[in-house]
């Protein structure tokens, strides 16, 4: 037999599952081969070791968390239905109404055959109005700059009225 | 009480039923999931994970299969799914459990070192096993379950079961060779 074939047997061979001749000839090879023999005993070393290996016993919280397993699938569910009954709700009919109606608009407004002059109608529409807003905030500018003018002019008149200068008179 | 009944009255919302379950298969499950991950703390994660699983495929469950066999398949599935979706074997082991090796102590204290030796590079040698490498000694070697049924866990031949558990413990040989410097 080669090495690789007792490499084949050899757990066969070291739980007693091998009868007859294989078992002789393995036997035969490990007597005669000390590369076989070596890698044998390690085997059986390792079963030896695996044979007392630990046994752990799960700890008290994580049997806790284990038997609450199906109260929290209950208040998991119990949550999912809230959600739905609220969504399902008739006062909220509307809203998905206008959400759809929306939904429509925009899907006409990017999948319409002439979508393309519709978006650049709508483009120029928007600067339109982007022009618009900004022509006025430049009135809105000049406009305050007017005002404080005035206001000025108003605050300057008020001090030189007589009658705040007649006060001084009296007390000279 | 019978666990086809016992899975009944669980199917039926009872909760002293569940803890039955719970009562006869945590520390099972605990231990391949510690034996497999290596980790205390990703055991308790992943039991908790497999019996999640348990109660949600508890209704698919065939009463005329071997319950245990079955849960074992649901907890090496998940056991091996998540080692290949988040490569926890990155992470290092625990430290061999002292308290084992605490029993060993015998009459020679040489002797005794040596196998608390081999012991710590052996659990230490699981983790250089493939996913499916490690189930397989995991279940034969460690859980000690017959051929048959790690064939029936795993859903493989009987012949390929014995050649991977073969292929396995000389991995595990040659971990200790290489420890030992190549001298037994």
């Amino acid at each position: 037999m080669t090495c690789e074939r007792i490499e084949e047997l050899l757990s066969a061979y070291l739980e007693g599952e091998l009868a007859g001749p294989d078992k002789a000839a393995v036997a035969a090879h490990l007597a005669a081969c000390p590369g076989c023999a070596e890698l044998a005993g390690l085997m059986r070393d390792a079963l030896g070791a695996m044979a007392g290996f630990p046994e752990g016993a799960p700890s008290p919280g994580l049997m806790a968390a284990l038997y609450a397993i199906p109260e929290r699938k209950a208040a998991r569910w119990r949550r999912v239905r809230a959600i739905r009954e609220f969504l399902a709700r008739p006062a909220l009919q509307p809203v998905y109404a206008a959400f759809t109606v929306l939904l429509i608009a925009v899907t006409f407004v990017l999948y319409h055959p002439e979508a393309q002059g519709l978006r650049k109608a709508i483009d120029v529409q928007f600067h339109k109005g982007v022009g618009t807003v900004e022509k006025l905030y430049a009135s809105a500018g000049g406009l305050k700059g007017e005002i404080r003018a005035v206001s000025a002019d108003v605050i300057k008149s008020f001090k030189n009225l007589d009658l705040l200068k007649g006060g001084e008179e009296k007390k000279e | 009480m019978d666990l086809n009944e016992v899975i009944r009255e669980c199917l039926a919302g009872s909760q002293s039923a569940w803890e039955t379950l719970v009562n006869t298969f945590a520390k099972r499950i605990f231990n391949v999931a510690y034996q497999f991950s290596g980790s205390r703390q990703e055991a308790e994660d992943k039991t908790q994970e497999v019996f999640l699983k348990l109660y949600g495929a508890l209704p698919r469950y065939d009463a005329g299969k071997n319950f245990q066999a079955w849960l074992l398949t649901l907890a090496k599935n998940h056991l091996i799914d998540e080692y290949r979706r988040t490569k926890w074997e990155k992470t290092q082991r625990d430290e061999f459990d002292e308290r084992v090796l605490a029993q060993t102590a015998g009459a020679d204290p040489e002797q005794d070192l040596v196998e608390k030796e081999t012991k710590v590079l052996v659990w230490e040698g699981l983790d250089r096993l493939s996913a499916d490498m490690r189930m397989v000694i995991i279940l034969r070697d460690l859980q000690g379950k017959s051929y048959e049924e790690v064939a029936e866990i795993l859903d493989l031949p009987l012949g390929t079961v014995k050649s991977r558990v073969n292929r396995a413990r000389l991995q595990l040989a040659l971990v200790l060779k290489d420890a030992r410097g190549g001298t037994s």
